[in-house]
């Protein structure tokens, strides 16, 4: 597996994503700050997990990292650029280092089918037509455990099949920092097991990347299936948020909403 | 928690419910704020023109083997699924038209005026109008629900995580195609209209041939018909789709907006369309 958070000289390398001092609001009330104080920071070939009960902002905050959203105050960098402005060709070029998996059905574009879907993005940046692409595609879709869904309209798969070609995708284009809000919510047993195996694959370094580890950074309402992966973990609860630490550290932290989270006196 | 600052639609509300206000001062009010809140609209969209005439200029041939197909699935679903439609719409304008006329022509020995008429009713005014109105009843509309509920769904923001211009992939397939339909549907409509004003004519036995009557049209036509045509069916068509784009893309949506963004866009639309026509019969009075 090779280490991509330190360069060939062994220095440790610029943090992939970091909100410095930020806030964040909601589009429909952009005045008003949904979180304040966010100090995040994610470094190449992390695992970072964060945690919140329904409604805290979590998908908004996930918005904000990918540069999908404006930030209320404070600093958002990616891949070491600060970005002031997320709009423009100049920030679409970074986005397309970024993959972000939303949650329920991954907001597809529910009148293209699977491979439609998960083509575009390739066909829209290399301009080419859908044949140019098929063995990229074919060979995501594969490793997605979505080979057999080819010509089927997105909107006729149910959730866990959606998700998992947003999750194709958003890895068509070889992302290298992976956003995903909530994927494990709602998703039955063997979809749950996919995900979890999956993802521990992605970050010490999938043959599809050719065995270089991706980062990740997941946004959870329920902690017990990340304990085992994660390695930092973060809490946004009551408009505030909270680096929590290693597993190590969430297993001893005191707050309840913690405690909620890992489900504990069930 | 911040407060957010006091908006537009809250200062409304207290102003109107204000009874220190006369029944006069509320109505005073009450315009006042439509207006300003209607001119907010024209600026927007007009700030959302400028948006995508610059993406139409500034992406010319970018990813144009993912974009002109969406142009033509738009030139398909506007103007060839809607010919037939335009056909009978065009026939049944033509009869109407020399129905209620010719009888009227017949009575004041004027009916070598028939071709002038159709000219003036159908080329200038009737045809572009009518065609515009159609397309966005049966493609505006869907157009509206389709794109307000990709945005309220957050395909929108789907497109921008992967480093998709939404304005690029979703509007200028719609602006061009609606612009060019809008077009083509009008020229048939019109030839559709003239067709069937002579066969009513000559089913009404009508003293003319139809060399006569469509030497009186070719007569009556100016130069200026055809330029103030085409500039009127592409004004058209861009306000259309535009106007149509902007309420389904350019703010965020729930699901249940969808519907009142709809009827919006049918209102605004039908507003801008006939100021469009005011401004083309002016250019037609000064030609």
């Amino acid at each position: 597996m090779g280490d991509i958070s330190r360069d060939a000289a062994g220095a440790k390398l610029k943090p992939v994503l970091e909100l410095v001092n930020a806030a964040i609001a909601r589009p429909e009330e952009p005045e008003l700050a949904l979180m304040s104080d966010v100090q995040f920071r994610v470094e190449a070939g992390d695992f970072s997990v964060v945690a919140g009960l329904q409604g805290s902002g979590k998908t908004i905050l996930l918005e904000v990292a990918a540069g999908l959203q404006p930030l209320l105050r404070g600093h958002l960098r990616l891949f070491g650029e600060t970005v002031t402005r997320a709009e423009g060709d100049s920030f679409r070029s970074i986005r397309r280092r970024i993959g972000v998996v939303f949650e329920g059905s991954g907001r597809l574009f529910q009148r293209l089918t699977v491979e439609e879907n998960v083509s575009l993005p390739l066909r829209y940046h290399q301009d080419v037509e859908l044949e140019a692409v098929a063995t990229e595609i074919g060979e995501v879709m594969e490793v997605c455990g979505i080979g057999h869904l080819v010509g089927i309209p997105a909107s006729r798969l149910a959730r866990g099949w959606q998700l998992r070609v947003a999750l194709a995708r958003a890895l068509a284009l070889k992302p290298e920092l992976l956003l995903l809000d909530n994927p494990l919510a709602g998703l039955d047993s063997v979809h749950t097991l996919w995900w979890r195996t999956f993802l521990l694959d992605l970050v010490r370094g999938h043959p599809y990347f050719g065995g270089v580890a991706r980062t990740l950074v997941v946004m959870c309402d329920d902690l017990r299936p990340w304990m085992r992966l994660g390695k930092r973990f973060s809490l946004v609860s009551e408009g505030r948020w909270r680096t929590l630490g290693d597993q190590a550290a969430v297993l001893e932290d005191a707050d309840p909403i913690v405690r909620a989270l890992l489900l504990e006196g069930f | 928690m911040e407060t957010p600052p006091p908006r537009v639609s809250s200062d409304t509300i207290l102003l109107l419910n204000d009874r220190r206000q006369s029944w006069f001062g509320a109505l005073i009010i009450f315009l006042g704020l439509s207006w300003l809140q209607w001119m907010q609209t024209v600026r927007r969209i007009g700030a959302f023109t400028l948006i995508t005439v610059g993406v139409v200029v500034t992406k010319w041939g970018v990813a144009a083997r993912v974009i002109r197909p969406e142009i033509r699935e738009q030139i398909t679903r506007c103007g060839l699924r809607l010919f037939p439609t335009v056909a009978f719409l065009g026939f049944a304008l033509g009869f109407v038209i020399i129905g209620q006329t010719v009888a009227l022509l017949s009575k004041v020995g004027a009916t070598n005026l028939s071709g002038v008429l159709m000219v003036t009713v159908v080329v200038r005014e009737l045809g572009p109008l009518t065609a515009a109105l159609l397309v966005l009843g049966r493609v505006g509309t869907a157009a509206v629900i389709e794109l307000g509920t990709a945005r309220a769904l957050g395909e929108v923001e789907a497109l921008e995580a992967l480093g998709i211009d939404p304005i690029h992939y979703l509007v200028v397939p719609r602006f061009l195609g609606l612009t060019v339909s809008i077009f083509c549907l009008a020229v048939y409509l019109i030839l559709a209209a003239l067709g069937s004003g002579w066969i009513f004519g000559f089913l009404q036995d009508l003293p003319m041939k139809p060399a006569e009557y469509f030497g009186q049209i070719a007569a009556a036509l100016r130069w200026e018909d055809f330029l103030l045509l085409t500039l009127k069916t592409l004004a058209y068509g861009s306000l259309l789709s535009l106007i149509v784009c902007y309420h389904g893309l350019a703010q965020p949506l729930r699901l249940e907006e969808v519907s009142r963004a709809t009827a919006r866009t049918v209102a605004q639309a039908v507003v801008g369309c006939v100021l469009v026509d005011g401004v083309f019969i002016v250019l037609y009075l000064l030609l």
